[in-house]
């Protein structure tokens, strides 16, 4: 069988690229793309020590459901709020939109 | 032995597929990209034998997540004609950099870590245990999560709606 190590490692590579993502990307939708892969990174995480350290209690189980949700409603209302720049500024880039003044 | 295999192909698929996100130049390839990487993830959670989750993901990821992505891709295309974009910005190299930073940490803590308990193979996580751990201990979270849920999307049709006069 994958030993516990094998998942971390995987979730950890997982993490670093959001993080590279996050960082470099100059569009907005490419950046929650980014975050979405960390969220995954960290899924994967939870589910592993629940299956393999904590089956008797599956807290992590429980809050990689809570996290698939609350993701789910950072994706929509953040796409909305990247549209309404797109309106408003004719672009999805962060760094043309830093000024806080409408 | 054949978990093993299976393993492996998907988890160098899930970062291949991930680099191809951060790595990518076009914003739809990237987008296809994680398409497939969150369904490598979605076979993760079958392989850890936890089937709820992994259906889950299929549909609210697989699914829901990269069409919303998607239309919000299709929706705000600054230059129809595909004329090539810079896609990072300068900090891009110190991005790098701090990405193989958090790599290196995160890779030594796990790894050098002592974990208490059964780290051989996994326990099925059966789709009751699940049901009844959320709806008895964590049935307050439960609900609070719906309504966070609702407020979002209220709130995400009351910004991307078109105003009068505009």
């Amino acid at each position: 069988m994958v030993p516990l190590e094998n998942y971390l490692a995987l979730s950890a590579i997982v993490f670093a690229l959001g993080v590279y993502g996050v960082l470099a990307r100059r569009n907005a939708v490419m950046i929650l793309m980014s975050v979405e892969l960390m969220l995954n990174a960290v899924n994967i995480n939870f589910v592993a020590f629940a299956a393999y350290l904590d089956p008797g209690r599956i807290v992590g189980a429980i809050f990689a459901v809570f996290i698939i949700t609350v993701a789910a409603a950072e994706v929509g209302l953040a796409l909305a709020i990247v549209i309404r720049l797109f309106r408003n500024r004719a672009t999805a880039n962060v760094d043309e939109a830093a000024t806080m003044k409408w | 032995m054949a978990t093993e295999v299976i393993w492996w192909i998907f988890a160098l698929g899930i970062i291949a597929l991930s680099a191809g996100v951060v790595f990518s130049r076009s914003v739809i390839h990237s987008a296809i990209f994680l398409i497939g990487s969150l369904a490598g993830v979605g076979v993760m959670f079958v392989i850890l034998t936890v089937e709820f989750l992994a259906l889950t993901q299929f549909l609210i990821y697989g699914g829901a997540v990269t069409v919303l992505v998607l239309l919000a891709l299709m929706l705000t295309r600054a230059d129809p004609s595909g004329r090539a974009e810079k896609v990072n910005g300068p900090q891009a190299p110190f991005a790098l950099l701090a990405g193989i930073g958090v790599a290196a940490v995160l890779l030594v803590a796990a790894l050098s870590t002592e974990w208490a308990g059964n780290t051989e193979s996994p326990t099925n996580i059966a789709i009751e245990a699940i049901s009844q751990r959320l709806f008895e201990d964590f049935g307050l979270p439960f609900i609070l999560a719906s309504v966070l849920l609702l407020v979002a999307l209220v709130g995400a049709i009351i910004v991307a709606r078109q105003e009068e006069g505009e």
